[in-house]
């Protein structure tokens, strides 16, 4: 059964989102802390500049530090965002010699700002603010005593550009985002355009068009395709191998008919009741043989197509020794020497149905007996081998040709004979058989002796 | 029962009017503004907010500023013409913003941090008694007055009136805001006090003196106040001076403490909304800021009237400047140095 399991659209959209979102996440922290070090920067120099300006003013009387306050300087450090504005200028002793900060200045601050210009993020009463601190050694004519300069400013100016900032790079990156998926559909769709062709020109194919595939496709699709000619060249086999048995049945099932026909014709034109009698008899022959391979037919379609039998764990030699037995008593084996080599001490198990293995053991038997001349010896033999155990007939027939050999178990193959009255089903048979039991059928002649044909049987896991 | 009515009945005519009387959120409004001026814009307010118990208090700039500092519960609203202070409060954060329309609307130029407001446009004047046309041409620029102190001083000497800069917080920003634009304002200031001028503490005092007699020529005055007075004393004149003139505008804030708020909101909104700027345009003095606004005070007007030689103490953080107490210092020292300085030659 076919289920859906998502969409390779949805998978590589999933995969599209969370590369974009961890990618975005990165992005978007860096140009965040990036858009606040650049506004703190731009508000920075601003800090500098009314520093400088406050600087300017400092005039020495008295020993003591005075300042006019300049305007501009609360104008640089209000800057267009109308920041609230702290300033403080300190002397030597760090007595707050004029401002606004109310001592907010601590010693830690100042010792920082004697060391060179500093900029920090502090709180104020409940606001944060950027203060700026730089100390100004003096060149009075009384007094050499160095001033602290501290100015700052609250901080809306600089969250307004950084949030500026922020936002057209968020913009930009949502604007890729969005090229970045756009494209991504058009190539989620090219990507699959080829697997949407395979499936158009599956699709387009008659239920029994079995020729291979003609199509141009992707090297990740190139097994796929290549998986599903194999199974169309299987196919095909099958379905040849079905219309060569059914037109060599039919044919098989003819000449008896056709025999039967000319038989009893002969009879009806004859007014001899002997001839009528010996016609009957060859009638009752014909009809019998005709009778056994419309059933060997029957058995092999059904081996062919049945589906699979249960299986039970059974002795392959009683299998053998009662099967042999069965056929050794049989008219049709009077004329032979039948023979089993000496069977294996152990039980040989196997996994197999007891009706299938007879009927395969009962073909051979019956195989051997029908191309040997009368007076052959057959023998039978069950040999173990490490994982495996091989049932095998042996006769002192005239055996077969090698170019034959490949072909024996096909139907209707007589191995190249016609003076037998051989089905050609027999070793078809045995080999369907053997496939059910996931054995292994080999044909092979013997050098001084006729044909060998043994089952290589894999053996059960207990037995190992 | 025959008595029981009459009590019930008082008892029902009092309910609703303590009912009354609890309901209404009261708005406690500390302003450096007189009354009397700005009444009419009040009662247009107490009329518009019924629900809304207000109480004015008329003070001078100093109290106004010290009971923003420091009292508790602090006031809703608070306005005053001490522009620097007024500025250095909100700058200390005492002011909260307001996002009414009226105040995003209002011109930049004219507020702060949409925290404090400008919503007067008031021009400061020279005034001169009728007297004075009579021996001299009156001062029509600041050149024109030091001329007159300078060339008239056996006449004038003792006539002369300008704001304390030491005792008016208004005074000391309009002579800080002189000496920006020009250097030779110390010379003015030596020629006053060559002159022996008269300091005093706000306009009404110099328009009391003007229209007694007592003094002929008054430098820096509030042209809102001297205009009014002028259209009852025929005596005084009042000059814009052609050359420039200051321009003083009124600052509201909603105390960032205000136990009102809402009020106090509604109470800035209506000055600065368009009915509010109509009534200080139609009704008093105070000249409205809003271009859209008509009628006879209207800063629109007034720049049809004298040109475009106002300029507006810029409402912004360079205000701040002058209450630096080292500022302020080093302004009272060489103020000391120039008045007197004339003094020592004679």
């Amino acid at each position: 059964m076919i289920a859906v399991d998502g969409t390779l659209k949805r998978r590589l959209g999933v995969w599209l989102l969370a590369t974009v979102g961890v990618l975005g996440a990165f992005l978007l922290v860096e140009a965040y802390t990036s858009a606040q070090r650049a506004a703190n920067r731009a508000y920075d120099s601003q800090l500098e500049a009314a520093g400088l300006t406050v600087a300017e003013a400092i005039q020495w009387q008295d020993g003591q530090p005075i300042v006019e306050m300049p305007a501009a300087a609360f104008q640089i450090l209000a800057t267009d965002q109308q920041e609230r504005v702290f300033y403080a200028i300190l002397d030597a002793a760090g007595r707050e010699v004029t401002g606004n900060l109310d001592g907010a200045v601590t010693p830690a601050w100042q010792r920082a700002a004697k060391a060179g210009p500093v900029w920090m993020t502090v709180s104020y009463h409940g606001t944060s603010i950027r203060l700026h601190g730089r100390e100004l050694t003096s060149a009075g004519w009384e007094s050499l005593d160095p001033v602290q300069i501290w100015v700052g400013h609250t901080l809306s100016g600089r969250e307004a550009l950084a949030g500026d900032l922020f936002e057209r790079t968020l913009t930009r990156f949502l604007a890729m985002v969005l090229v970045a998926a756009l494209l991504m559909l058009l190539a989620i769709r090219t990507a699959l355009a080829p697997v949407r062709r395979l499936r158009q020109s599956l699709r387009q194919r008659d239920a029994d068009d079995v020729r291979p595939l003609h199509a141009q496709v992707p090297g990740e699709l190139y097994d796929m395709a290549e998986t599903l000619n194999a199974l169309f060249a299987r196919q095909r086999e099958g379905r040849d191998a079905l219309l060569r048995f059914t037109a060599d049945a039919s044919h098989q099932l003819r000449t008896p008919l056709a025999g039967l026909q000319s038989t009893s014709e002969l009879a009806l034109q004859s007014e001899q009741p002997d001839e009528w009698r010996h016609a009957l008899e060859t009638v009752h022959a014909s009809a019998a043989r005709t009778s056994r391979l419309a059933g060997q037919l029957l058995s092999l379609a059904r081996l062919r197509h049945a589906s699979e039998g249960t299986r039970d764990t059974l002795d392959l030699s009683a299998v053998l020794r009662d099967t042999l037995m069965e056929w050794a008593e049989r008219d049709a084996a009077q004329h032979h020497d039948l023979g089993l080599a000496p069977l294996p001490a152990e039980p040989v198990r196997i996994q197999g149905e007891s009706w299938s293995l007879r009927e395969m053991i009962g073909n051979l038997i019956d195989n051997a007996l029908r191309y040997t001349p009368p007076g052959s010896e057959i023998t039978l033999e069950l040999e173990r081998h490490p994982g495996s155990v091989t049932l095998s007939i042996e006769d002192s027939g005239p055996g077969v040709s090698d170019e034959l050999l490949g072909r024996l178990h096909q139907p209707f193959e007589r191995g190249g004979r016609q003076d037998t009255q051989g089905s050609g089903l027999g070793l078809a048979i045995v080999d369907s058989i053997a496939r059910r039991h996931d054995a292994a059928l080999e044909a092979r002649n013997t050098p001084g002796h006729g044909l060998w044909v043994g089952v290589h049987f894999p053996l059960s896991a207990e037995t190992n | 029962m025959r008595f029981r009515w009459p009590f019930g009945l008082l008892l029902a005519c009092l309910l609703p009017l303590t009912a009354q009387a609890q309901a209404r959120t009261p708005l406690v409004v500390e302003a450096a503004l007189d009354r009397q001026v700005i009444a009419p814009l009040l009662t247009a307010f107490e009329h518009a907010y019924p629900d809304i118990a207000l109480y004015y208090h008329d003070r001078s700039t100093l109290e106004v500023d010290r009971r923003a500092r420091e009292v508790h519960p602090a006031p809703d609203v608070v306005i005053s013409s001490a522009m620097p202070w007024q500025l250095a409060r909100v700058n200390e954060g005492l002011a909260q913003p307001l996002t009414s329309p009226a105040a995003r609307h209002w011109p930049q130029w004219a507020k702060w941090r949409n925290e404090v407001f400008g919503f007067t446009f008031e021009p400061i004047v020279t005034v001169y008694r009728l007297d004075l046309a009579r021996y001299m041409k009156p001062p029509a620029t600041h050149a024109d007055l030091q001329a007159i102190l300078t060339t008239q001083q056996a006449r004038l000497n003792g006539r002369v009136t300008t704001y304390s800069p030491s005792r008016s917080g208004v005074g000391y920003t309009l002579f800080q805001q002189d000496a920006r634009y020009s250097p030779r304002f110390w010379d003015l200031v030596a020629a006053m006090g060559a002159a022996e001028v008269s300091l005093e503490d706000n306009t009404q005092a110099m328009l009391d003196g003007l229209s007694d007699g007592k003094y002929w020529v008054s430098y820096n005055l509030l042209g809102s106040y001297a205009m009014y007075w002028a259209q009852t004393h025929p005596e005084v004149i009042v000059q814009v001076p052609q050359d420039y003139a200051l321009v003083m505008m009124r600052m509201a804030f909603v105390h960032r403490d205000a136990p009102h708020p809402m009020a106090a909101k509604a109470f800035v909104d209506f000055l600065l909304g368009v009915e509010g700027q109509r009534i200080l345009a139609g009704s008093t003095p105070l000249f409205s800021v809003l271009p859209e606004v008509i009628g006879p005070y209207t800063a629109q007007r007034l720049r049809d009237q004298v040109g475009e030689r106002l300029y507006p103490i810029p409402i912004n953080a360079s205000l701040l400047a002058f209450v630096d107490p080292l500022r302020r210092e080093a302004f009272m020292a060489r103020w000391r140095r120039e008045i007197s300085i004339l003094e020592d030659g004679d």
